[in-house]
């Protein structure tokens, strides 16, 4: 019908169809992994751990078999952003100094202002990487798992465990709600009381109608599911298979510390670019 | 009616309980779900300052190991889908959430807040420099970039004539502030806090003040009995129950024996205490009257007693099928998941999404869970009213067996007759305690399936809506793409009323989508008058299944004026809307959340009637309301129909009593038109 073309719709929390060496790693190893390289990529933004990251997300991406059409539309309103920002830094200028016949371009500022992007770009791939290769129901489960030398602190890990399995059950429900919440107010006319010099107020009763109907419904749908909860006799098992590690998940473990290690080593002796001297 | 308000009970201590884990599993995702689409979606970072209101009411209903514990959970959530500013959206909206709700509780004003709010922005401010401090190495290489890019700027300034002063300027003042930057994120940490948490308090306070009323359906409570668990034999003797606050019996005086391995069947209109019933025989204590057990009511133990609920998403708790079977049996008990699947007719589901079943499908999952438990007492209370017919025979198939396969003994409450016959024996709940106007109210007989007709008793008329090769894919372009509808041809004409009938995931909801303009099909057109519906969303009225999602103001007059795009002074035309769907003008000045389930149908119709929509679909229109409720509403669409030949079309998975608002049946199947009906005025 119409010639522009549709955006992707964003699919949440669903895998990857199929199978591979990816999608079956416990989903513990994977959140540990990704903590791991969160923590190296804030201590030590240089551009070798970037590329070392962005290396392993690459190879776990081709592992797992992750198609193109996994990526969600991009608004052309970022690119333009990105286009501003490429442009603004390139005007900066600083060190090191490229020259191109006469005419001397200082790409330090341009340089940073990339690095930043491949740091944002690859921190979101790799919570991605993991969304896309990681059926929800495994979750919950691998953090308890995780969290249980924490209950030595008298830390409620089994708790947080539960109720974190209970809110991946609750969420699609939600966002469904949320979805024929937004369509009832498109059918909406506009409102014809209300006075046109108060256009702000008018927008807040809005949205608190909005978001009063959206509490009422979770409210209901929190009591229905204390009820559920009560008929089973309270919290107690939430997940029908065992939850931990396998040999493969030390080999990744292995892989992946082995290669932020190189990197971090690198990084600290002759290929640093993260540090704080001018 | 109980208002939302903190509850009174002291204040507990250790593991959280039933009602406290869902709504801190709720208000979690919830929390989640707005702070995902302010990170994701670009400019709407606005809206996670709404964050803060599901938190606030955590932290003002119960206690903070709750809160804590929905941070937990929520943070996760937005970290595996929006990655570190998801996690931290909702750990900042649990902090200043958490702020407000708790002032809240306390009964404190505006200045608390404020003062309150200073002080946790400070502390706020702390955190993020120190963090800055440690992370030295990002904190150069933002700064560098931020630097570049100013100076970018002041090196553009600078070619325009008159600007090379403030260029100048502001390369400098850029240098200087960044020279002082721990001052600069301190009071940026205050100033951002107090102002969200100002923000928070106000949209708390409304909210609080929106849900005064709000009904509690929350009804089980976690058996307190101890020892050991044998509830059966079961005697109840001139058992009386009052709900606290009301001043009428909701059930009884009723005398009842379940023997070991019955079959009861209880049947009743609807307020004769059927589901007050079931609440003493899980283990509430009547008013008067006595009810004894060998042992322990065992509310969800092993041998215990098991309930199966009417609604069948919300007793589902596991993400996958075997999940939610062993969901909630003590640590180290196994069963066998298969062999339970397999006995309720669900073999090979175990690895299954439980989002993806049928009504009736969940149903028996949740009888699987039940079973798990190898109950002594299994009560299932409407476990059919929201179920299609094919799911419903299921069900039924499955509870007729259960006391020949267990040592179980069923009670069965129902409101269709013919489900009681399965039964050892009825027993039939008179409900001498229920207000006079529902007393009379007719069983409810399940209506055999039709084929699809095509006779109509008016002549057609012109076209309204027409479907031209519609087709629809979800997730077009990436690898989940799901085909809903396929090449959907038919056209709907001036005073129709067509049926279009499918169970569960037969793409119904979205072919009512598209028809109402909702969704704009992949291929194919879909035209109202001739014109694409998309372009004139709203002229095609339609009334969700989830009634109450389409009610946003407060009261029932402001409602309707905004739903039909009058004043909500015009009070003869909110009375002339209200009459049309035959509710009291008295009506008007009531809130939202004081309406039967029924009374907000109609209230959705009568906004979207004054409205004179070209034509109205109504999806599931039916659905959770009690006998007496479905005749009025049928009887009234019917009226409205014959007497306005107001065009409708209706989603449904059923069948029952709807063949004389829509003569005319279309069945989706799979996405496709099953039949193509042979309409004697000619399909276009």
């Amino acid at each position: 019908m119409s010639e522009r073309k549709p955006r992707k719709q964003v699919v949440l929390l669903r895998p990857v169809p199929g199978t591979s060496v990816i999608h079956e790693l416990w989903a513990g190893t994977k959140l540990l992994v990704v903590a791991l390289i969160g923590v190296l990529l804030t201590f030590y933004p240089g551009w070798v751990p970037i590329g070392a990251v962005a290396l392993l997300i690459a190879v776990a991406a081709m592992l797992a078999r992750i198609p193109r059409g996994v990526l969600p539309t991009i608004p052309r309103v970022l690119w333009v952003l990105l286009a501003l920002g490429a442009l603004t830094a390139a005007l900066g200028g600083g060190s090191p100094v490229l020259s191109l016949g006469s005419v001397d371009v200082g790409l330090g500022g341009l340089l940073y202002f990339l690095r930043v992007t491949a740091l944002s770009i690859v921190l979101l791939g790799l919570g991605a990487m993991v969304s896309w290769t990681t059926n929800v129901a495994e979750v919950a489960p691998a953090v308890a798992t995780l969290g249980r030398p924490l209950r030595a602190l008298r830390i409620p890990v089994a708790d947080w465990a539960v109720a974190l399995a209970l809110a991946l059950r609750a969420f699609p429900m939600l966002l469904d709600e949320f979805r024929v919440l937004y369509a009832a107010r498109r059918l909406r006319p506009r409102d014809v009381d209300g006075d046109r010099r108060n256009r702000l107020r008018r927008w807040a009763t809005e949205l608190i109608d909005l978001l009063a109907a959206a509490i009422t419904v979770a409210l209901r749908r929190a009591d229905e599911m204390g009820d559920a909860i009560t008929a089973r006799g309270g919290a107690g098992q939430f997940s029908a298979a065992p939850s931990r590690p396998k040999t493969r998940d030390w080999v990744a473990f292995a892989v992946v510390v082995a290669v932020c290690g190189t990197a971090l080593a690198l990084e600290l002796t002759i290929l640093g670019t993260s540090g704080t001297r001018r | 009616m109980t208002s939302p308000g903190p509850k009174s009970e002291p204040r507990r201590t250790g593991s959280l309980r039933p009602v406290e884990l869902a709504h801190a599993a709720v208000m979690a995702a919830l929390c989640a779900a707005i702070a995902i689409i302010a990170v994701v979606v670009p400019f709407a970072a606005g809206l996670s300052l709404l964050g803060t209101v599901p938190m606030g009411l955590l932290a003002y209903r119960y206690r903070l190991r709750v809160l804590i514990t929905a941070t937990v959970a929520g943070g996760i959530i937005a970290f595996l889908i929006a990655g570190m500013g998801g996690l931290m959206t909702v750990v900042n909206c649990a902090y200043i959430g958490g702020l407000t709700g708790i002032v809240k509780r306390r009964g404190r004003g505006t200045t608390t807040v404020v003062a309150a709010a200073l002080v946790a922005g400070a502390l706020f401010g702390l955190a993020i420099v120190a963090a800055l401090a440690v992370l030295a190495r990002l904190r150069h290489l933002i700064f560098e970039s931020v630097t570049a890019n100013v100076a970018g700027v002041a090196a553009i300034l600078e070619r325009i004539p008159n600007m090379q002063g403030a260029a100048e300027r502001l390369t400098r003042d850029f240098g200087t502030v960044l020279d002082y930057w721990p001052v600069l994120f301190f009071l940026a940490g205050v100033f951002s806090i107090t102002w969200v948490s100002l923000v928070g308090w106000w949209a708390l306070s409304k909210v609080l003040a929106r849900l005064l009323g709000v009904p509690d359906v929350h009804k089980l409570e976690p058996s307190a009995d101890t020892g050991p668990v044998v509830p059966v034999p079961l005697q109840l003797r001139d058992v009386v129950f009052r709900y606290p606050g009301t001043d009428r019996d909701a059930l009884g005086p009723l005398s009842l024996d379940v023997q070991p391995g019955e079959h009861v069947a209880v049947t009743g209109p609807n307020g004769s205490g059927k589901t007050t019933l079931m609440l003493v025989l899980s283990g509430r204590e009547p008013t008067s009257g006595t009810v004894q057990r060998p042992g322990a009511v065992g509310l969800g133990k092993l041998g215990g007693t098991a309930v199966v609920l009417q609604h069948p998403e919300s007793q589902v708790l596991g993400t996958r099928v075997a999940d939610d079977v062993v969901w909630g049996l003590p640590p180290g008990v196994t069963i066998e998941v298969d062999r339970l699947l397999a006995e309720v007719g669900l073999d090979g589901f175990s690895e299954r999404d439980t989002g993806g079943l049928s009504g009736g499908e969940l149903q028996r999952l949740a009888v699987a869970g039940a079973l798990a438990r190898e109950p002594s007492l299994l009560i299932a209370d409407e476990v059919t009213s929201m179920v299609d017919q094919d799911g419903r025979d299921a069900v039924m198939s499955v509870l007729s067996g259960l006391t020949r396969n267990h040592r179980t003994s069923l009670v069965h409450i129902t409101h269709y007759n013919n489900e009681a016959e399965a039964a050892d024996r009825t027993v039939n709940l008179t409900g001498r305690g229920i207000a006079d106007n529902t007393a009379d109210v007719p069983m409810v007989e399940k209506a055999d399936v039709h084929p699809a007709t095509a006779g109509d008793d008016a002549p057609r008329g012109a076209p309204v809506l027409e479907l031209n090769g519609v087709s629809h894919e979800y997730g077009l372009g990436t690898p989940w793409a799901q085909t809903a509808l396929r090449d959907i041809d038919f056209a709907v004409h001036e005073g129709d009323g067509v049926l279009i009938h499918g169970l569960n995931g037969s793409g119904k909801s979205t072919l009512a989508w598209i028809m109402a303009g909702l969704l704009e099909p992949a291929s194919g057109s879909c035209l109202l008058d001739g014109r694409p519906v998309s372009d004139q969303v709203g002229a095609v009225a339609i009334s969700f299944q989830a009634a109450r999602l389409q009610l946003m103001r407060s009261h029932v007059a402001l409602e309707i004026a905004s739903t039909a795009g009058f004043s909500m002074y015009d009070q003869a035309k909110v009375t002339e809307a209200l009459r049309t769907v035959g509710l009291e003008p008295t009506l008007a000045s009531r809130r939202i959340e004081q309406l039967s389930g029924g009374q907000m149908r109609r209230v959705v119709l009568a906004g979207l009637l004054a409205r004179k929509p070209r034509a109205l679909i109504l999806d599931e229109p039916l659905a959770g309301l009690d006998g007496a409720s479905q005749q009025g509403l049928l009887q009234l669409l019917v009226d409205l129909r014959r007497r306005e030949r107001l065009t409708v079309v209706v989603i449904s998975h059923d069948f029952a009593g709807l063949e004389e608002l829509c003569p005319r049946i279309l069945h989706l199947e799979n996405g496709v038109l099953a039949a193509t009906p042979t309409a004697a005025g000619g399909m276009s």
